[in-house]
């Protein structure tokens, strides 16, 4: 048997304990593995399959994944000094399983939690009540960036300002999911998700089959119902439009994907015209009112005369007509407020304050470096935390202790002193793992999980999500601009829910 | 209802594709030709570059293979069939929630063999049989789009334009072929197979004229055929047909709308008389068609797409 070959007996198992998982990450959890390497029963039909197979099966179908992604064109553009050429998103073929109970717990979490969210930006847009109750600060939400004073006291239906949300959950080493990250401005990541499942539809039939996985195809009709009740009070049947920065974007196959699926014109800024506060776009026959935007644009880039006067990427105008309630935007600006890496630390409080409830979901703890006590606690042990700046995302501006140098910890430490309110600190968790093919051979590899709540006028939590990969050994870094892959994450549906 | 740019996409599309197959087949009959080291070869080396607009195209002529593959493969050049594909797929890319994924995977398909760092060795190897899997799987690509997309203005923007682009490059292989600056005409029996193999019209050809290869056949065949889908005429004819059945904007006064120019085309070349327009000069007559050609490229785009908005305004 050669090295890294799968074996016929042990499945999974016996190549995972071979590739010396136990000496890498000893904290993690790992998903597919319990004590001792025994199997967990939600992933034995999954291991039961991989005995089966050789190396070179799994090569091809890992070939198969990759055809499928590149047929589709789900790839991102490599500039090079004289070509250009087009690279998938790496995808890992082996999915990650999650029982049918966990995931319970999972949505009444989610659910739970952008029910709170947007209590709280319904109500620091409005009466302010929590920040006069002193449970948030009031200068760290209004002294956040991502607050827009323009969104004061603006009529938003059903209070639904994140329409759309992409958490971000870990699972930490005692097995109990937490949120690390809640995303409620542009969240990207779902065509992923559903083009994952296609793909490994087609590489794993037959384990699919018989699996029990939960359908996820869903997804871009409740969104669109999800945009559509965000205007059906004032117009029987609205025109919901896809708003995408264009095809330069990272992110345009996902906008272009979800547009085709909802059967909603894909728009660029240069498509819209403003006039007498309606929002029209150029059609063939003329001009045409819309009413609900599903902006994939970020805040700033919405309006040039509101926001960013520099932008293209908007329509002049724009606001003015959301202000005038003639055109819904969604998901509302300024609900970046409430995913503040700062704020993020009251998401507990915040869920007590209005709806009366433990948090279902845990937040992993967080050190406020604006809060002297906490600062000096960070800079005597900056070797162990992760420190993160509140404004950046994607991975960027980040220091993981454990893996950094002196020299790193030397700049983030003075970083910190000179501007605290900047940051934050997060003890480094031991993300779990989760089986990845990685070369011929089957590895352990640290994954999250991205699930995708819908909320107007009511909360869809999709059974599926992304589950984010970092392929490089050891990393615990999972975005896509640092190495990091995907996966399809099958949801079981549980089998007492399918006897009559 | 489309979005403006969409349709302006589509009709790219169209343009393109139509475009990439014409020069596919051009540098196909070239090599082909070439193979023998008459004098004929030559001549219709010169012909199949002076059709695609190639100044220097009599020198390059005496290398056959060195010019079909940069006419082919050269990135470099905005109108190669690499480049003409590239942007066809960059404008189905921009209206991917428009097209079907069985339309859309034909074009990303090609685009990707197109772009393969191996490509100039496919080629190397056996041109012609890259050429033809190229103009096959161009085939596929309208047969996907036919047989998948809903027959709407999406679609009839799509082949509006590739109409268009045909009747044109057409138009300019017979302007090459049958003009006023022509010195002798051609009378030589392998260059007049060659040039019916250019439109992809030999075996039709046949069919209704026999293996009698007149130059005034074959002019008649390619301008004025009223079923063979390559004619100018059979074009006109779509292309009047398309605009009919995109809906009408708000009429601009005093502005020729899109579809009178169309109507008109057709009647000109439906209604023409192979003698008279010999008898006028080929030149004249192709001209005309190609400047009303043009003329219903830029009315579409201002009844389409580059609208003034203040004639749109709600009152």
């Amino acid at each position: 048997m050669g090295a890294g070959r799968v074996g016929v007996e042990s499945g999974v198992a016996k190549a995972e304990r071979a590739s010396g998982r136990a000496q890498t990450v000893p904290l993690a959890y790992d998903e597919m593995l319990g004590a001792k390497g025994k199997v967990r029963p939600h992933y034995a039909a999954l291991d039961a399959r991989l005995a089966t197979l050789s190396s070179e099966d799994l090569a091809d179908r890992q070939r198969t994944l990759e055809r499928f992604f590149l047929l589709q064109g789900i790839t991102f553009t490599v500039y090079g000094a004289e070509s250009s050429t087009e690279r998938i998103i790496p995808t890992d073929l082996l999915p990650r399983i999650i029982a049918a109970e966990e995931w319970k717990t999972i949505e009444a979490g989610l659910t739970q939690r952008l029910k709170a969210l947007n209590m709280f930006l319904a109500d620091i847009y409005s009466a302010q009540r929590i920040l006069m109750d002193g449970v948030v600060p009031r200068d760290l939400v209004l002294g956040a960036p991502s607050y827009q004073r323009e969104m004061q006291n603006l009529y938003v239906p059903h209070e639904a300002y994140a329409n759309v949300c992409g958490s971000d959950l870990i699972r930490q080493p005692d097995g109990k999911f937490a949120v690390l990250e809640d995303n409620l401005r542009v969240p990207s990541g779902v065509s992923y998700m559903l083009a994952n499942r296609e793909a490994s539809k087609r590489v794993f039939p037959g384990t699919f089959r018989g699996a029990g996985v939960r359908p996820i195809e869903r997804y871009p009709d409740l969104l669109l119902s999800t945009l559509k009740s965000m205007a059906a009070d004032w117009r029987p049947n609205p025109q919901v439009v896809v708003l995408t920065p264009g095809v330069y974007n990272s992110a345009y196959y996902e906008h272009a994907y979800l547009a085709r699926l909802m059967g909603a014109p894909l728009v660029e800024g240069r498509d819209l015209v403003v006039h007498d506060n309606m929002v029209y776009m150029r059609t063939t026959t003329g001009l045409r009112r819309i009413d609900v935007i599903y902006r994939r644009v970020d805040d700033d880039f919405i309006d040039p005369l509101t926001f960013r006067a520099d932008s293209g990427l908007g329509s002049a105008g724009l606001f003015n007509a959301y202000r005038a309630g003639n055109v819904v935007i969604c998901n509302a600006p300024g609900t970046g407020v409430a995913d503040d890496k700062a704020v993020y630390a009251y998401v507990p409080e915040i869920i007590r304050y209005y709806l009366g409830e433990d948090a279902i979901l845990p937040n992993i703890e967080t050190f406020l470096c604006r809060e002297p006590a906490q600062l000096s606690h960070v800079l005597a042990n900056l070797d162990k935390f992760v420190v993160k700046a509140v404004g950046a995302s994607g991975g960027y501006g980040m220091l993981v202790g454990p893996h950094s140098t002196k020299a790193q910890q030397d700049e983030f430490a003075a970083a910190l002193t000179a501007d605290p309110q900047n940051y934050i600190a997060q003890p480094t968790i031991q993300l779990s793992t989760a089986p990845c093919l990685i070369g011929d051979a089957i590895e352990p590899r640290h994954v999250d999980l991205r699930p995708f709540i819908l909320c107007g006028e009511k909360i869809v939590v999709t059974p599926g999500a992304l589950t984010r990969v970092a392929l490089r050994k050891g990393s615990l870094v999972v975005n896509s601009s640092q190495g990091g892959g995907s996966k399809d994450t099958w949801v079981l549906t549980d089998r007492k829910d399918l006897q009559p | 209802m489309m979005l403006a740019r969409v349709a302006d996409s589509l009709y790219w599309i169209g343009r393109y594709v139509e475009r990439a197959e014409h020069l596919c087949r051009l540098s196909d009959v070239m090599l082909t030709a070439t193979l023998d080291r008459t004098e004929s070869a030559t001549q219709i080396a010169r012909i199949a570059l002076a059709a695609v607009g190639d100044p220097e195209g009599a020198v390059k002529a005496r290398n056959p293979y060195e010019a079909a593959l940069s006419l082919v493969l050269d990135r470099q050049d905005g109108g190669s069939v690499a480049s003409s594909l590239g942007l066809a797929r960059e404008n189905a890319r921009q209206v991917r929630d428009q097209i079907t994924t069985e339309t859309w995977e034909r074009l990303n398909l090609i685009h990707l063999r197109m772009n393969d760092p191996h490509a100039a060795r496919a080629f190397a190897e056996g041109s012609q049989d890259f050429l033809h899997d190229t103009i096959a799987d161009l085939h596929l690509f309208k047969g996907a789009a036919d047989a998948t997309m809903s027959h709407g203005e999406g679609w009839r923007f799509l082949l509006l334009g590739g109409y268009l682009e045909r009747a044109q490059l057409i138009g300019a292989l017979l302007e090459v072929c049958f003009g006023d600056k022509r010195r002798r005409p051609i009378t030589d029996h392998a260059a007049l197979t060659s040039l019916l193999r250019m439109g992809c019209a030999l075996e039709p050809y046949l069919r209704v004229y026999t293996a009698d290869m007149q130059p005034r056949y074959i002019l008649e065949f390619l301008l004025l055929d009223e079923d063979f889908p390559r004619s100018v005429r059979f074009c006109t004819a779509r292309i009047e047909e398309h605009l009919a059945s995109i809906s009408r904007p708000v009429e601009a006064h005093g502005v020729a709308g899109p579809d009178r120019l169309a109507g008109r085309l057709r009647a000109r070349l439906q209604y023409a008389d192979i003698g008279e327009v010999q008898a006028g000069g080929a030149s004249a007559f192709l001209g005309a068609v190609l400047d009303e050609c043009a003329g219903v490229h830029r009315s579409v785009y201002e009844a389409f797409v580059s609208y003034p908005l203040e004639q749109r305004l709600p009152a």
